[in-house]
């Protein structure tokens, strides 16, 4: 019976029509200044204000740059100069039970203020650097990792 | 090659490989949300974890091996110095709108009939293009039923909006069913606060 009503949910979702599933996007950038990029696979594009980000971007900032970013799960992310984030994993559809945000600092600055996703279930939320794994919930944090 | 030279080229080698493996040295400082509300965070390494409870408490990562240090206080203008920058780009907090629904309908409560005036005002002074409207419901009924209710009131919040001048490109429209409760309960227990549509203006 259970997974008569999974079916049933499944095909309503793929056939809800004005369920914006149309953006599967992980979030947007909302604040821009000097160098930033979003890197996509082999495609680097400038990060300008309200363009989406996916799953798999690397955020990147240059010398003179800075880039905040809101999440769908209304997760805040910002970086300053010469920094690296990648969005590794994004998943927020609580009806599908669908949650995991994994988010990975190569370098540089941020400040990080977790979202819906750390509140429902703070153990799909992880913030990965390179010598440490922070676990999180409901917090706000800022994180510095020296190039050297 | 002269011998000399070759222990000074091998030196050198040295010297650069043992930097390269020489770990990322990493601050983590925990902070209070805009609303005053300060989480938790634990730092793990290989070596150990740390907890970080209190605002301003920072831990520092020597490397993969060794523990997390024990928390210090970090000041307010080592924090600007280090972060300022990256302070700066912080996006403003998205503001999240609750509005009540009678139960099993898409009508609203009358104490919510009046927030569609001030999620317009919110959209206008933010210049918000990106709002996300989310459909609830508590968890009378079916699941599939819940999932449907939730999104039609969803869909008729985006119409008020519309209606009123909102770009119907910036709005989008999700149903949570009965999975993302504001008061968590057992099953078919009935919970007026979780008969809502959240309006976020990001």
């Amino acid at each position: 019976m259970k997974y008569l009503s999974s079916l049933i949910v499944a095909v309503l979702v793929a056939w809800a029509p004005a369920a914006a599933a149309s953006d599967d996007s992980a979030g947007r950038v909302k604040t821009v200044n000097g160098s930033a990029s979003i890197v996509r696979g082999q495609a680097s594009l400038p990060a300008v204000v309200n363009e989406k980000i996916l799953q798999g971007d690397s955020l990147r900032t240059g010398p003179d740059g800075s880039l905040g970013v809101i999440l769908k799960d209304d997760t805040v992310l910002s970086l300053g100069p010469n920094s690296e984030v990648v969005v590794d994993q994004f998943l927020f559809a609580p009806a599908e039970g669908k949650l995991s945000l994994v988010t990975r600092m190569l370098r540089g600055t941020a400040v990080y203020f977790s979202g819906v996703i750390a509140k429902l279930s703070p153990q799909s939320v992880r913030f990965e650097t390179p010598n440490a794994t922070i676990g999180l919930r409901g917090t706000r944090m800022l994180v510095k990792i020296d190039e050297e | 090659m002269k011998p000399s030279r070759v222990i000074l080229a091998c030196g050198i080698l040295l010297v650069f490989l043992s930097s390269c493996a020489a770990s990322k040295k990493s601050l983590f400082v925990l902070q209070s949300d805009p609303g005053g509300k300060t989480g938790e965070i634990v730092v793990t390494t290989k070596g150990g974890s740390q907890v970080l409870a209190r605002p301003g408490e920072a831990t520092e990562v020597k490397d993969t091996d060794t523990p997390p240090s024990p928390p210090f206080r970090m000041e307010e203008a080592e924090i600007a110095k280090a972060f300022g920058v990256a302070l700066a780009a912080e996006p403003a907090p998205p503001i999240r709108y609750v509005l009540r629904f009678r139960t099993g309908s898409t009508e609203l409560v009358s104490e919510s009939q009046n927030l569609i005036g001030r999620i317009l005002q919110s959209i206008k002074a933010r210049h918000s293009t990106d709002i996300r409207v989310v459909g609830h419901t508590d968890r009378v009924g079916k699941r599939e039923g819940n999932y449907r209710l939730a999104l039609d009131r969803a869909l008729q919040i985006k119409d008020m909006l519309t209606s009123r001048g909102v770009d119907p490109a910036f709005i989008e429209v999700e149903s949570h069913g009965e999975d993302n409760p504001l008061i968590p309960t057992d099953n078919e227990v009935p919970e007026p606060r979780n008969r809502r549509v959240e309006v976020t203006v990001k």
